[in-house]
């Protein structure tokens, strides 16, 4: 098998692997730390890569260096303050008034995200986010099918409790 | 279908994990249960507005930190004065001489890096009171566990007869990669017995110790061991060799 180079296979990931740790961090420059950190040890382990999903493998990486670095300095549950929304990629095709609303209930389920706990944060981020499958997300988090599943389902119940208002207001309930 | 079942059917279902027969049959128990149908409907709704949350792509600095270390992994600054001595071992020796010795610094580096990741892995799996997530009495239950969830078969052996009962198994990560972690016991020190197939270039057999926890590391029959524990050195050191006899 030709062997591909770290820099084929690993660096198309980079926004995966900043978008992962930023939402783990929620912050810019604690996300930059822990990509450079993955980066540094994905590139000394690249050679015992044994799967072709590179993407996995990382965020897994992503993952580990974050939960050494931050969970127990931070507080996994810490809630701390979200900037900008400058990332943002509201539908184009509705009215103004239904762009307002829609974009008062995304700013409203950013904030209801940040502050669930880092478990159930992120596997929303790596179904909904990276479209990862529940295999590939057990893989990246360390846990059972079963329990992403669990999570998942928990997670998105905490939403909508937070969320129910703004959910009817966009018109979409029933 | 009960709603109760349905219920725990719709998340799979909104993310394309459900099998078609669950598929039709949820969908069957949709069309006459609204209270279900509203719960799908939220999903629904949720998801479209979570699929606008921010995607935080990286940075152009940032990607241009990554493409250095990607690219140039071995040349940074103090690597320099390495390729100074590497420049006079070539003028020495020769060009076998520069590839052992950088061979030889590369395991050095991943062997600590390795130990260091273990023990991260130890101490977390203590802390999350997360030791194992199959319990066992002996070997038997332990080994087929890991079938279907590792491409490798750990050796799984009982110690109990010599005083360190094994606990049980879980699956944890390693480098990134999925391992075997054993976890054995002598009183109320736990250890960690992490195994997976030799490949990363480590050093064949290893002893240190940090921050109080002792590391041992040793290459037998291609797989890899890495025992973990704040076990004192002599009780430790039995452990290790009726592991490796």
């Amino acid at each position: 098998m030709p062997r591909q180079t770290f820099e084929e296979v690993v660096l198309p990931h980079l926004d995966a692997a900043f978008n992962y740790a930023r939402w783990l961090t929620r912050s810019d420059a604690d996300a930059e730390d822990v990509v450079q950190d993955a980066y540094v040890r994905a590139l000394r382990f690249f050679s015992s890569l044994r799967s072709d999903d590179a993407r996995s493998w990382l965020l897994t990486i992503v993952r580990n260096t974050w939960y050494g670095r931050f969970s127990q300095a931070r507080g996994a549950n810490q809630t701390t303050i979200y900037d900008d929304m400058t990332h943002d990629r509201p539908d184009h095709g509705l009215d103004p008034e239904a762009l307002v609303m829609q974009q008062q209930a995304i700013e409203k389920v950013q904030r209801a995200v940040q502050e669930l706990p880092a478990d159930f944060r992120e596997v929303i981020v790596l179904r909904e986010l990276e479209e990862l499958s529940y295999r590939e997300i057990a893989a990246v988090a360390g846990i059972p099918i079963g329990t992403v599943m669990s999570r998942l389902a928990r997670a998105r119940e905490r939403l909508l409790a937070i969320l129910e208002p703004s959910v009817a207001r966009t018109g979409k309930r029933s | 279908m009960i709603c109760l079942e349905a219920r725990r059917l719709v998340d799979p279902f909104v993310d394309n994990e459900l099998g078609p027969a669950a598929s039709a049959d949820l969908q069957a128990h949709l069309a006459s249960c609204t209270t279900c149908r509203q719960l799908l409907a939220d999903r629904d709704s949720l998801g479209r507005l979570v699929r606008h949350l921010p995607y935080y792509p990286a940075s152009d600095q940032l990607r241009a930190k990554i493409v250095r270390i990607s690219t140039r992994p071995r040349f940074n600054r103090r690597l320099l004065a390495w390729a100074a001595v590497l420049a006079l071992a070539v003028s020495l020796g020769g060009s076998v001489e520069v590839a052992r010795f950088a061979r030889t610094r590369r395991v050095v580096e991943t062997t600590a890096s390795v130990a260091d990741e273990v023990i991260g892995d130890h101490i977390r799996a203590l802390r999350d009171a997360h030791l194992f997530d199959v319990r066992s009495s002996d070997q038997h239950t332990v080994k087929p566990w890991f079938l279907g969830k590792l491409d490798f078969s750990p050796p799984v052996e009982d110690l109990s007869s010599i005083g360190f009962p094994l606990l049980g198994g879980r699956l944890d990560h390693v480098a990134g990669q999925p391992v075997a972690a054993l976890v054995y016991q002598r009183r109320l020190h736990p250890i960690n017995m992490f195994i997976w197939p030799a490949g990363d270039p480590t050093a064949a057999s290893d002893s240190r110790s940090i921050r109080g926890f002792q590391v041992r590391h040793w290459i037998r029959h291609g797989m890899s061991f890495w025992a973990v524990s704040d076990l004192n050195d002599a009780e430790f050191g039995e452990f290790v060799r009726a592991l490796q006899r």
